[in-house]
């Protein structure tokens, strides 16, 4: 169980490049407008209290457990991340084994997808496919989200199945990169249309989430392992770039040892990422910062988001784990404009993009 | 009925009297015992049913032996050892209420602590006071059971019928027989003082709803000198019960998979079946000379498939989700008094070996192991007491234990090295008491402890008693303690990988106890009791798994917490004529468990609060009503809301509901000329509430079962 907490501490919010469709390298659409953001809260394991909650910022309004208020059920246990293709929200409800799929205007559930391992991540490919991420499964789910059918597995070979991780998952033009987190090193590039993995790269250890800079990399977050005696190795925590071009290693930053690194993100030229704070770093940066760019004493920072129209940033606090979280947003300049109560352990956020 | 003059022989040593009150003492019914062995081979079920078809047939044979004896009054011995202490003794009828109950079901009908459990033979913990359950004691025999590993003990693992007698010693109470406990001591015995002389056989089979199957066995022998008895105890269960679940629904799709309907579906309490074995040999010898030898080996084999919540849709695919357990626990003792002197010497060992299994199918016929634990924990027990009584009414005392605990786990399914680790750790505990009883009305008594574990040392527990006759008539005491007390950490609060802390402080903090009590007898066959206390204690450093700059969460001394409360009791027991009997038992706790903690951040909203999962109230309430040969036994138990977080949220999923517990039960004895039958019918979950007390996990609604006896 502890491993477990262990693992939902770490990774948290689901790519928010997942909520957009990045169809073409060099050219990701860029939204003009949110409508709202949702929060996922994991809950406390095995307690099925995880929670779905809706935030409108321009009223500054909060709707809470609002898949239980639609619904009349509860959404399950250890709620991990959500992603929206179209009208559609599909919410990966990690303990559960289950990812539901919501009308992201009623939150009605539409449909439920079983038969999936421990689902981190989901990320549509097209109407017919969507490919589903897995703790504890060394495959990736294919599923058909028009029927809410598991089509298909990607295998990864030389994964062992009992420690195997796939966790976020990024589409750029026709290949989709996945970063392996759990006791992994590597960074996969699966060919969307033959769901065949093309290639694949060693970063450093554990790669717990990746960002795409709209151009010619993507940013690997490696937390290094969390503990000295993890088995996998332990080092401290890196930003590695990948050049997607050549699909090598082009750059290592080494982060402050024995820090909790996670939740990257990019925005408008600088990566954001959790490490006692909020740290701040140009993607022209040959070294980490060496001061927050919101400092924080918590321990319970677990989510990270940035509005991708007007660059504020969203942290999702799990202050002890079993209380109410709370979201605070800052202003692109780091300041904090307010904050506001959710679910229990606020792991994911998915932005409602307007038209 | 335990017969308060037996305890002389009791293994227990230390235990010196002195008079100083009366009590109402009720017999039972006894019989020949000149055995028939020809019941034996009928299947049981078929005996009885004849019995109750034909009753007078049978049982008229048998009117000229059975009979009840007069209610008598005799002098009771209150020791020295329980001055000033807050301690309540579960009813050994509510031991042997029926075999299915495991000592979880015992404390929660039968006292004010707090049990949590998410049904029949799964994980069920106890917690005083507003504690965690790893600040309950727990002592069988004198052995500390509690778990090296985490800390804590299962009482769902706890069969009632192999224990003879339970004592709950609240707060500081519990260091005048051990440490650790700083929300209380639940002290279990198993006891020479139930072996009767020559040979008895009893067999209990009960069969319950889902089902459910209990058996009990046992074979007994003692003559002069030696005692043995042999008890052994099997229950299996597919524990399938129905519920509605109203925490996912079922939908319904049209061909083009849009959903047309939608429903709660009536579904089946999913992976809870088990099969939980135990077998108890107790051996005893009296030696010339006062030299009292006692043996007691308990072994237990438990396959238990772990439930599944109300939101898992894991079993849309083969699955195991199971948990093993082998536990062996000794006891060998030695016990000698001469010249105003005891002695007494226990070596124990336990043995717990524990298996954790979570698979699923990943194709058809190959499985994917998420866990393959393997925990093997050993624990080596040696204790000496010396006890002393210079005058009547003083009584010293000293005594000094060594424990030694061996946690050995390992996951097979993950990495090696994760979740793992092979640590030891030897606890030394050393105690002198004084006992005095001052004049008539007025005891007083101190203890104090020191205890190193590993080369970790605390600062030393003091504890001091005091009780007050006001009125001998009523028996009206009052009696108070102040005390310090603490608790060291489990082993994986210190090696577990990750989180574990090895730099960990021992729990500690002060308590106060004050309270009254009193016991009349209102005639030769009624009486009552009541007694209420205060109870005011604090606890700092107390350990939490909280997350850290690290990626992990890891065990802190992070908490304080203040918990004050009331305890209160109310026993009514009275005769009407020859025939009738009432016995009436209430119970009461209102607990306020504060984390007065610093927040840990501006929005740590914890501060001030009750911590999760502790009722501000629970009450129990006992009845049994007999007439002649039949008994009609009520019991009932009330939590109020239990919150779920820190921050007590008065949101959908922020606290449990309140409930109200109701289980009815009808027994028939039907005594024979050499064999004593019965029979019992109960009805649990009376009302068929509808209640979780931990949340998403599904309780069974009203379900039934039928115990038969037969002894021999």
């Amino acid at each position: 169980m502890k491993k477990f907490i262990y693992f939902a501490a770490i990774a948290a919010a689901f790519a928010l490049t997942s909520c957009s469709d990045d169809d073409e390298p060099g050219s990701p659409d860029t939204p003009t407008s949110v409508d709202g953001l949702f929060v996922v809260s994991n809950g406390n394991y095995m307690a099925g209290n995880g929670s779905l909650s809706y935030y409108d910022p321009e009223a500054k309004a909060i709707y809470n457990n609002v898949f239980e208020a639609a619904n009349g059920m509860k959404l399950g246990d250890t709620a991990q991340s959500m992603s929206i293709d179209g009208k559609t929200g599909w919410i990966c409800v990690n303990g559960s084994n289950v990812v539901y799929a919501i009308d992201t205007d009623s939150y009605l559930v539409k449909g439920h997808v079983t038969d999936i391992t421990s689902p981190r991540n989901a990320l549509v490919i097209n109407d017919k496919k969507m490919y589903v991420t897995s703790l504890y499964d060394n495959r990736i789910t294919i599923v058909n989200p028009s029927t809410y059918s598991v089509t298909g597995h990607i295998e990864i070979p030389e994964m062992d199945a009992s420690t195997g991780s796939t966790e976020q998952m990024i589409k750029i033009g026709n290949y989709v990169y996945v970063n392996c987190w759990s006791y992994q090193k590597e960074i996969l590039k699966i060919d969307a249309s033959t769901d065949a993995i093309v290639d694949r790269i060693e970063v450093g250890i554990q790669p717990q989430s990746i960002a795409y800079d709209g151009k010619k990399y993507l940013w690997v977050l490696c937390d290094g392992g969390g503990w000295d005696s993890n088995p996998i190795g332990f080092e401290a925590p890196s930003l590695v770039r990948i050049d997607l071009a050549s699909f090598k290693v082009d750059t290592t930053i080494t982060l402050a040892e024995y820090s909790s690194a996670s939740n990257l993100r990019y925005y408008d030229g600088n990566l954001y990422w959790i490490e006692n704070g909020v740290q701040r770093m140009s993607d022209k940066a040959t070294s980490a910062p060496s001061a927050p760019f919101i400092p924080s004493t918590s321990y319970g920072l677990y989510a990270l988001d940035i509005n991708p129209v007007n660059g504020e940033i969203y942290v999702g606090d799990a202050i002890d784990y079993t209380q109410a979280g709370l979201v605070s947003r800052y202003n692109s300049n780091g300041a904090l404009l307010d904050s506001f109560t959710v679910g229990i352990i606020p792991a994911g956020f998915c932005w409602k993009l307007g038209k | 009925m335990i017969n308060p003059l037996s305890r002389d022989i009791c293994p227990s040593s230390g235990r010196h009297y002195l008079c100083r009150a009366k009590f109402h003492y009720n017999s039972g019914y006894f019989s020949s015992s000149e055995p028939a062995r020809r019941f034996a081979s009928m299947p049981l079920l078929l005996f009885f049913i004849s019995l109750f078809l034909f009753p007078s047939a049978v049982v008229a044979q048998n009117d000229t032996i059975d009979r009840r004896l007069d209610a008598v009054t005799v002098t009771a011995m209150r020791p020295l050892s329980r001055i000033g202490l807050q301690y309540s003794a579960i009813d050994s009828a509510a031991l042997r209420d029926n075999i299915s109950l495991s000592m979880a079901d015992v404390l929660a009908f039968n006292s004010s602590v707090f049990v949590k459990s998410a049904g029949r033979a799964t994980l069920s913990t106890v917690a005083f006071r507003g504690t965690a359950p790893s600040h309950t004691a727990v002592t069988w025999n004198g052995l500390p059971v509690n778990s090296p590993a985490m800390g804590l003990t299962d009482f769902s693992m706890l069969p009632s019928y192999l224990i003879d007698r339970a004592e709950l010693l609240h707060g500081a109470s519990s260091l005048s027989r051990t440490s650790a406990g700083l929300g209380g001591l639940v002290d279990l015995a198993t006891s020479p003082a139930d072996i009767a002389d020559g040979t008895d056989f009893q067999y209990v089979q009960g069969l319950g709803s889902f089902s459910t199957l209990d058996e009990f066995a046992r074979f007994s022998y003692a003559n002069g000198r030696w005692r043995f008895s042999t008890r052994a105890v099997l229950s299996t269960s597919d524990n399938d019960f129905p519920f509605i679940n109203k925490d996912r629904k079922v939908f319904v799709y049209d061909d083009s998979h849009t959903i047309v309907d939608s429903y709660y579906p009536e579904e089946k309490n999913r992976n809870g079946n088990y099969s939980d074995f135990h077998i108890l040999q107790q051996i005893y010898f009296s030696a010339p000379n006062r030299h009292n030898l006692g043996l007691q080996l308990w072994y237990t084999g438990s396959d238990r498939h772990i439930p599944l919540n109300t939101v898992d849709y894991i079993d849309s695919r083969e699955y195991i989700k199971l948990q093993r357990d082998n536990i062996l626990r000794a006891v060998a003792s030695w016990q000698h008094s001469a010249q105003g002197m005891s002695f007494s010497t226990k070596a124990g060992y336990i043995h717990h070996w524990n298996a954790f299994d979570y698979a699923v199918e990943r194709s058809p016929g190959a499985m994917n192991w998420s866990n393959a634990t393997r925990t093997s924990s050993d624990t080596y027990y040696g204790n000496g007491e010396w006890g002393w009584t210079p005058r009547p009414n003083i009584y010293l005392s000293a005594s000094l234990s060594a424990k030694y605990d061996h946690v050995a786990t390992v996951d097979h399914a993950a990495l090696a090295g994760v979740n793992s680790y092979n640590k030891g750790r030897c606890d030394i505990g050393s105690s002198i008491s004084a006992r005095w009883q001052a004049s008539p009305r007025l005891g007083l008594s101190t203890v104090l402890r020191h205890d190193v574990a590993g080369s970790d040392t605390d600062a030393p527990t003091p504890a001091l008693f005091a009780d007050y006759v006001i009125c001998p008539a009523y028996n009206l005491t009052i009696k108070g303690s102040i005390a310090r007390n603490h608790h060291f950490a489990s082993l994986n609060d210190l090696y577990f990988l990750p989180g574990g802390n090895p730099d960990l402080q021992p729990e500690h903090g002060w308590s106060y106890d004050f309270g009254a009590s009193a016991k009349r007898n209102l005639s030769p066959s009624t009486s009552i009791s009541a007694s209420a206390n205060w109870y005011d204690s604090y606890i700092n450093d107390w350990i939490l798994w909280l997350p850290t700059n690290k990626g992990f969460f890891q065990a802190r001394n992070i908490r304080k917490v203040h918990a004050y409360g009331i305890e209160a009791n109310l026993g009514f027991d009275s005769r009407f004529g020859r025939d009738w009997a009432l016995a009436l038992n209430a119970n009461l706790a209102w607990t306020s468990s504060i984390n007065e903690s610093q927040p840990a951040s501006p929005a740590d909203k914890s501060a001030g609060k009750q911590l999760p999962y502790v009722p501000k109230l629970a009450s129990a309430l006992t009845g049994i009503v007999s007439w002649k040969l039949w008994s009609l036994q009520y019991k009932g138990s009330y939590y109020s809301r239990r919150y779920t977080m820190t921050s007590n949220e008065e949101t959908i999923s922020g606290y449990l509901p309140r409930y109200f517990m109701s289980n009815l039960s009808i027994e028939r004895t039907i005594p024979l000329r050499s064999v004593s039958l019965s029979a019992k019918l109960a009805i649990n979950n009376l009302f068929d509430a509808d209640y979780q007390t931990i949340m998403s996990h599904p309780m069974p609604g009203i379900n039934y079962q039928l115990f038969l006896s037969i002894k021999i």
